[in-house]
């Protein structure tokens, strides 16, 4: 693992603390290596992954603060990120604006807009009409959650949700908009928010990645995904998402040959094992060790992976309780019991991409069926979480990465719509490991077109989420070029009023 | 004093160096609030300058911040011990803290005077001796003075010399990413001479992939790409900027031309091709096609893009940090970063580029040999066939006068309007979307995407009924207006401007608005003006004229756009009321044809577009389409201004010479059947150059527009923040600009060579250092400021600087002196203790020794199965990939076959959304940006693909089925494990080899279904006859010994 900086002073060779305090933990590291072997190794190495960067820049202060990590009582031990590619509507889904039928076909007021740009696919129309929601609200759960009636299983976890109608964005286009929620920024280069979490918190399974990710193959691919979205930016490459897929390789290259078995496999690798140390007598480089490392998790991933994708173990009920598409391997609902099993085995956090809600045009007729696809799935999740006891200890996301227009784009008919991005406002929830369940936060206007009442800036959202892990986002950092980055940029509040 | 401040003091050495020890803790604590940034700086205080620090601080009168030489007067000093969180800095909310040794070099440096140094890499490199001493027995190569001497402080010496076969193994990779074959490494091994590694190391940089090993690494910094990145994310071909990088290095073109031609090769008077091809250099940044982004924010990306890879490669300087502030570590201001943005936002280029794989422009036309002897055999007959016209035209006056004493004239004094090449004519009388007469079927109302657009609305027209429209409803006139841009033709129509019209299209023959970049032709209405426009891809592959207004409104005009099909902004017009107005041309680079080639093409649609404005409220009436180009008099008569009648009154005789033109005119355009004749041979011939020319390929390079836009400081760096204007200009604290440079890229390149640039040739020579010994004298290559790493050796870096320079900037040279070194040729093997000591190898007392690279893990195995196909440059491929990779893009993966497959990984498509694992995973970037150094980590990601990747379980068996011919095993394996690694394996390494196809045979015998993926894996196919058990197990053993340390390090 080599580092890409080092102190910088001229005399750490002789008297620098920090670089003698690294030497430390490589030697410590080796020595336990032949002790406690390879494994205990790369479990070492990516749990300190956290401690060491940061202590070899020879930023002392900085080495203690993440030496504490996590820096105070975790709410959240995993997280689950349910991430709606595309923007869905707010306005279908849970930000109720029952005034609206009266504007239907009205031009939306110039009070309201107030000159705020559009995207180059409306800006040019020559109205902007108000499309209210063709479906109905009602008010669920103890605490009167208003959810729309096309998601009536998630109405049945209302008391779970801690909504957030206040969310609001910078990014006018899906690309620039995803890549900024995911990243903290809008242009690429910069580390995931699974990777931050990753290098701040290491793993807690030795068999498996620390970021999944899934995405559904059942989704509409309106809007492509890139890789990026879970790269690891200038983060070391171990803290890159691991995308694990349905079908014969969940990772990559996970497969050994055809027809060639473990027995064989492990025999092969223990004379690959032994060459190695033969070279390492020779060569005196710790390198090959933590080499050999890799190869034997890489060793036990190909057996714990499948066992952890293979969903046949589950009962009945299970599939049951997650809709009749879960028994599909691939879709939405077989991979909310997926990541469900990861947490289960401690995985850190699983993004779960669904793609298909960028709703330009037949807003209505697209909306019914995303809804359909995800609503079950999503609602069984928190339900099996919660009977599982994770819940307590597990933060659930649900979201995409603007909202929607209030005024139609393109021709607005009695029954049909679409609608433009929105990144002014738009709705995500939260539920699980922290969050206060059952509250409704912030205020859009009638139009849902801006926030009157607690905005959450996508920076907000992603400082709560790290305080939720017992991290301060101001000081999770990494120097790079330079200067110290954060996934919160120089922005940022911790949205206290979420928290339980 | 702080017990641990006390403590630290006595670690802290007596005097400490301002450079070395006392900035790096300035920059890294204090600067943020206390440094260059004006905006954000605190209590008026700056700590980057002596001037600053030493004065009163203007919100403590009569207090300093730092009193040299006195420790109680110096406001820093109390500020820093104390224990209280209010007053203490840095403050609380900053989460900087300094450690107590920190504090005690602050400390000690303030009592010995608080000197400022300037910082070293903005002062210009000074030119050392090397250290004079030399050692017995030992050559004296400049570089090995300079390290020894450092070692000597450490009481340190260089490591032994390394092994021949490993050296030579380092060399070969280094210099050319393959390893040595085993006769290069047996000639190496039983060369005597004292000049046995110098002749290697000329013979590899002779090399042909000597070229290619350097390539890599500049690509990266190039962030060259096969796709446009961002979401859709289609591919491009930028593969002719690779291989002129590849050459450039392989000609071992000058460092100074190799930056000049990149970044402004299209300035150069001489620039011919290559030169243009090498400015791609500034434009393989991603480019959005996302159906709604805003034009001008991603036009200020791309040349954002520009500006810091100009920094981060030529300078070293993250000269990005300062688009939105000023910078907070180096003096370079927000207006720095938009006069240096400056010279590269005069391209004239789409925000958004065109939805189909059309090249964004300006792009260069790359006509193959073949295809330029065909375009300059069409061409030669189309200026013959023009040629001729006019003793054509000469000859017919004998028929001319018969048409005109026939009658002819009388005839056409009964056309309302022209009826020769009249395609269709609209009315709307009767509410109909008819043409009169002719073949176009009726027009339809159509909205965005094309999708119905209901009811047509009549209303009174400039003679009874016109179409009224909204601006986003469009009349469709489906097949009518379709031309290509060497088919002449007229559009003319009545309109009628609403007085609060601001703008939108009249009429278009296209798919959509920037959509598709405009492709087509059409006639938009801005603020008073009219603009016509036909494009191949706007903005730089089309014609534009304005003709200059004003435009009544409230008012029915007929307005006509009449086209010669001769592909030049002089043959197209723009009539108001029958009269040619006055243009102005803004783009007259038409190269290729205006249509999309799909079926159905679409035609001319009247008043809206996809997504852009449309002529909301206006009304159009008469539309008239013809297939070939109106007379000035013709257009009059169209627009209701003139008619023939006039002319055809009088007796032929009596026509003035004016009425004769007129009418000759018209009679050779429409009339005579000769000379319609020639004229439909020309466009025939016109047509067929543009099939011709519609093939050839394109690539995107620069090229500075006629009518620059201005540059202004962005607030925040937001496209929408326009601030104050600025010109193009370098940051005065590196070195300013000359003021008798061009103020355009050339003079910034010109710039970057001058002798007092103090950045350019240290940052060159240290990424060529890093290029050898895996890590630069400074190791944050992309990062010489306040902030980056000091160099550890920092005499031999400017000794390398100047002699660069005065090497005439020669790069092999540069190279050929880095690893003739005996530093370059030490074992990378050393005692325990220095390796504790120096764990990152930077006093260089160790031979370097790294992980090979993405790229090179490939080639070695190809190259040591023999399966590598060497061709040099060309389009990129598709080696394997796993299935469905793609599928997150929405994209399908095909991988080639045949020898295509083995080609060099650098050639490896590079799609930035979905990279490669066989790169990406070990780490190579996704070239979204400039990267000047790639990480190195270990992953078991990294352990499966080597393992299982169809590609090496391939190279594999193909070694395994060549050591079937050996009838010694021994030997057999022992060679494969010398190909894989360039060393014979010792004897225990065999043993154990040995031993393992042993346990791995057993196993394939017992149950041959064991051995199918190791047998079948990839397209290569075994030799029927072979002991299928044994050839599976000596595949096991190559993939371990290619899994092995001993291949996968360079040592």
């Amino acid at each position: 693992m080599d580092r890409q900086h080092t102190t910088p002073s001229a005399n750490w060779l002789r008297d620098s603390e920090e670089a003698q305090r690294k030497i430390n933990r490589r030697d410590f590291l080796f020595r336990t290596a032949s002790g406690l072997g390879g494994w205990a190794l790369g479990q070492l190495m990516a749990s300190c992954q956290g401690t060491e960067l940061p202590a070899a820049h020879g930023v002392s202060a900085e080495a203690v603060g993440s030496l504490l990590l996590p820096h105070f009582i975790p709410r959240a031990r995993r997280v689950i990120y349910l991430c709606m590619s595309g923007g869905p509507s707010q306005l279908e889904t849970f930000d109720y604006k029952p005034g609206l039928e009266k504007y239907f076909g009205k031009n939306l007021p110039d009070s309201v807009r107030n000159g705020q740009r559009l995207t180059g696919m409306s800006a040019n129309q020559s109205g902007l009409p108000v499309a209210p929601s063709l479906f109905g609200f009602k008010q669920h759960g103890q605490m009167g959650t208003w959810i729309s009636d096309l998601l009536p299983y998630t109405a049945g976890v209302a008391d779970e949700l801690c909504l957030i109608r206040s969310m609001h964005a910078e990014a006018i286009n899906h690309d620039p908009a995803l890549t900024f929620l995911q990243t903290g920024n809008q242009l690429p280069g910069r580390p995931s928010m699974g990777s931050w979490i990753s290098y701040g918190l290491g793993s807690e399974n030795r068999n498996l990645p620390t970021f999944i990710v899934l995405v559904s193959r059942d989704a509409p691919k309106d809007q492509p995904l890139y890789a990026r979205l879970w790269g690891n930016g200038f983060l070391p490459s171990e803290h890159q998402g691991v995308q694990f897929r349905s079908g014969p390789d969940p990772v990559l290259y996970l497969r050994d040959p055809e027809g060639y078995g473990p027995e064989e496999r492990r025999g092969m690798l223990h004379h690959l094992d032994r060459l190695n140390s033969l070279q390492q007598e020779a060569v005196g480089d710790p390198e090959i060790s933590a080499r050999m490392a890799q190869y034997e998790m890489a060793f036990r991933m190909q057996t714990s992976v499948p066992e952890v994708m293979n969903l046949s173990d589950e009962p009945e009920e299970v599939f049951d309780l997650y809709g009749k598409s879960s028994r599909e391997p691939g879709t939405y609902a077989a991979n909310c019991i997926l990541a469900r099993r990861l947490l289960e085995k401690d995985v850190r956090f699983v993004q779960l991409y669904h793609q298909g809600w960028d709703h330009h045009g037949s807003l209505p007729e697209h909306m019914i069926s995303q809804c359909r696809v995800v609503d079950q799935p999503t609602a069984a999740l928190i339900r099996d979480l919660r009977r599982r006891g994770l819940l307590d200890d597990t933060l659930v996301i649900w979201g995409g990465e603007f909202g929607r227009t209030v005024y139609s784009q393109g021709r607005l008919e009695p029954g049909n719509y679409g609608r433009d991005h929105h990144p002014r406002c738009f709705s995500m929830w939260m539920a699980g490991g922290g969050v206060k369940a059952g509250l409704t936060y912030g205020r859009t206007d009638d139009f849902s077109y801006n926030i009157v009442e607690d905005p959450v800036h996508v920076h907000d959202f992603q400082a709560t989420l790290l305080h939720l892990l017992g991290i301060r986002h101001e000081e999770l950092i990494f120097r790079f070029q330079g200067r110290r980055f954060r996934l919160t940029d120089v922005h940022g509040k911790v949205v206290t009023n979420l928290l339980a | 004093m702080p017990e641990e401040v006390h403590l630290a003091l006595k670690e802290v050495s007596q005097n400490p160096d301002y450079n070395r020890e006392v900035r790096p803790i300035l920059s890294d604590k204090c600067f943020s609030c206390h440094g260059p940034d004006a905006n954000r700086r605190q209590a008026g205080l700056r700590l980057d300058r002596a001037i600053d620090a030493y004065s009163e601080l203007p919100e403590s009168p009569g207090k300093v911040a730092i009193k040299p030489g006195n420790l109680y007067k110096s406001e820093v000093f109390h500020r820093i011990i104390s224990e209280d969180s209010q007053y203490r800095m840095p403050e609380v909310g900053s989460h900087l803290s300094l450690s107590a040794r920190e504090k005690a070099v602050l400390i000690r440096w303030m009592e010995n005077g608080a000197t400022y140094l300037d910082h070293w890499a903005f002062v210009p490199p000074f030119k050392v001796k090397p250290p004079g001493f030399a050692w017995p027995g030992m050559e004296n190569h400049a570089i090995d003075r300079f390290v020894r001497q450092r070692l000597r402080d450490e009481g340190w010496q260089l490591a032994a010399p390394a092994a021949r076969e490993i050296l030579l193994r380092r060399v070969s990779l280094d210099l050319t990413g393959l390893p040595p074959s085993l006769e290069e490494l047996d000639a190496f091994l039983r060369d005597p001479s004292p000049e046995a590694y110098e002749k290697q190391v000329d013979r590899l940089l002779a090399s042909p992939h000597f070229g290619e090993k350097m390539a890599v690494h500049w690509l990266d910094v190039a962030r060259f790409a096969d796709s446009h990145g961002y979401t859709v994310d289609r591919l491009r071909d930028m593969s002719p900027y690779r291989d002129w990088v590849i050459k450039a290095f392989n000609d071992n073109m000058p460092y100074d031309q190799f930056c000049r031609e990149q970044l402004a090769g299209d300035l150069d008077p001489r620039a011919d091709r290559a030169k243009r091809i090498a400015t791609a250099f500034n434009r393989n940044h991603p480019q959005n096609m996302e159906g709604g982004i805003i034009e001008e924010e991603f036009q200020m990306e791309y040349a954002a893009d520009r500006t810091n890879t100009f920094g981060e490669a030529f300078l070293g300087l993250s000269l990005g940090c300062a688009r939105c502030h000023d910078h907070k570590f180096d003096p370079v201001s927000q207006q720095d970063y938009y006069q240096v943005y400056a010279f590269f936002n005069r391209v004239k280029e789409a925000g958004q580029i065109s939805w189909n794989s059309a090249v964004p422009t300006p792009a260069l036309m790359l006509p193959t040999r073949e295809q330029e002897e065909i375009i300059q055999f069409i061409r030669g007959r189309i200026d013959r066939h023009i040629g001729s016209g006019d003793s054509l035209r000469a000859a017919g006056d004998g028929r001319f006068r018969h048409w005109l004493n026939t009658n002819g004239p009388s005839l056409l004094a009964r056309e309302k309007v022209p009826l020769a090449g009249l395609m269709a004519r609209y009315t709307f009388e009767g509410k109909s979307l008819r043409p009169l007469g002719g073949p176009m079927p009726a027009g339809r109302m159509k909205t965005e995407a094309g999708m119905d657009g209901g009811k047509p609305v009549f209303t009174p027209g400039s003679q009874g009924l016109g179409l009224q429209l909204d601006g986003d409803t469009y009349l469709d006139l489906g097949p009518a207006g379709v031309f290509r841009k060497a088919e002449p033709f007229t559009i003319g129509m009545d309109i009628r401007i609403p007085k609060e019209f601001r703008e939108g299209v009249l009429f278009h023959k296209s798919e959509a608005e920037r959509l598709y970049n405009f492709r087509g032709f059409h006639l938009y209405f801005r603020d008073g003006q009219l603009e016509a426009s036909m494009a191949h891809t706007a903005p730089s592959n089309a014609i534009t004229r304005i003709a200059k207004g004003p435009i009544p409104r409230e008012k029915w005009l007929h307005v006509a756009l009449v086209y010669d099909g001769s592909g030049t902004a002089k043959g197209m017009k723009i009539y108001l009321e029958g009269k040619p107005m006055e243009m102005v041309t803004t783009m007259d680079q038409l190269t290729k044809d205006i249509l999309f080639d799909r079926n159905p093409e679409p035609g001319l649609q009247i008043g809206a577009w996809w997504r852009g404005l449309g002529f909301r409220d206006g009304r159009v009436d008469n539309i008239t389409i013809y297939s070939r180009e109106l007379s000035s008099f013709e257009v009059s008569t169209l627009a209701g201004k003139d008619n023939w009648r006039s002319m055809v009154t009088n007796a032929p005789a009596a026509l003035s010479p004016v009425q004769q033109a007129t009418l000759r005119r018209y009679w050779e355009n429409a009339v005579d059947r000769k000379l319609r004749d020639h004229k439909d041979t020309l466009t025939a011939l016109r047509n067929r150059l543009a099939d011709q020319v519609e093939k050839i390929a394109e690539i995107m390079v620069m090229e500075e527009s006629p009518f620059p836009p201005k540059t202004h400081i962005l607030g925040r760096g937001h496209y929408e923040n326009k601030g104050k204007e600025v010109f193009p200009a370098t940051p005065a604290a590196i070195l300013p600009f000359p003021e008798h440079f061009q103020k355009n890229r050339d003079g910034l390149a010109r710039w970057l060579f001058l002798p007092g640039n103090p950045l350019t040739a240290r940052v060159a020579v240290n990424r060529f250092w890093q290029v050898c010994f895996g890590k630069g004298l400074v190791d944050t290559p992309g990062d010489f400021g306040n902030q980056g790493g000091m160099p550890s050796h920092p005499e031999l870096l400017d000794w390398l600087a100047i002699a660069f320079r005065e090497s005439g900037w020669n790069m092999k040279w540069l190279i050929r002196t880095m690893v003739l070194s005996a530093t370059y040729r030490q074992s990378s093997w050393v005692p325990k203790a220095i390796r504790e000591k120096d764990p990152e190898n930077r006093l260089l007392a160790r031979g370097p020794s790294e992980r090979l690279s993405a790229e090179m893990i490939r080639d070695n195995g190809l190259f040591a199965s023999g399966l590598l196909n060497k061709a040099l440059g060309g389009k990129s491929f598709r080696p394997y990939q796993p299935n469905r990779l793609w599928e997150i893009n929405s994209a399908v993966y095909e991988s080639d076959t045949g020898s295509t497959m083995y080609r060099r990984s650098l050639y490896i498509l590079i799609k930035r959304s979905v990279p490669h694992p066989l790169l990406s995973t070990f780490d190579a970037g996704s070239r979204s940006f400039c990267v000047v150094q790639r990480q190195r980590t270990n992953t078991p990601l990294q352990a499966l693909l080597t393992l299982n990747d169809p590609t090496y379980v391939e190279i594999s068996r193909v070694m395994a089925q060549n050591m079937q011919a050996q009838p010694d095993e021994r030997q057999a394996i022992a060679e494969s494990f010398r190909r894989l690694t360039a060393r014979r394996p010792n004897s225990a390494e065999l043993r154990l080899l040995i031993g393992l196809r042993r346990q791995q045979e057993k196993a394939f015998r017992s149950d041959p279904r064991k051995a199918r993926g190791w047998l079948h894996t990839g397209q290569h196919r075994y030799r029927p006859g072979l002991d299928t058990a044994r050839l599976a197990a000596h595949a096991v053993v190559i993939s371990t010994i290619l899994n092995s340390d001993a291949a996968l390090t360079k040592r």
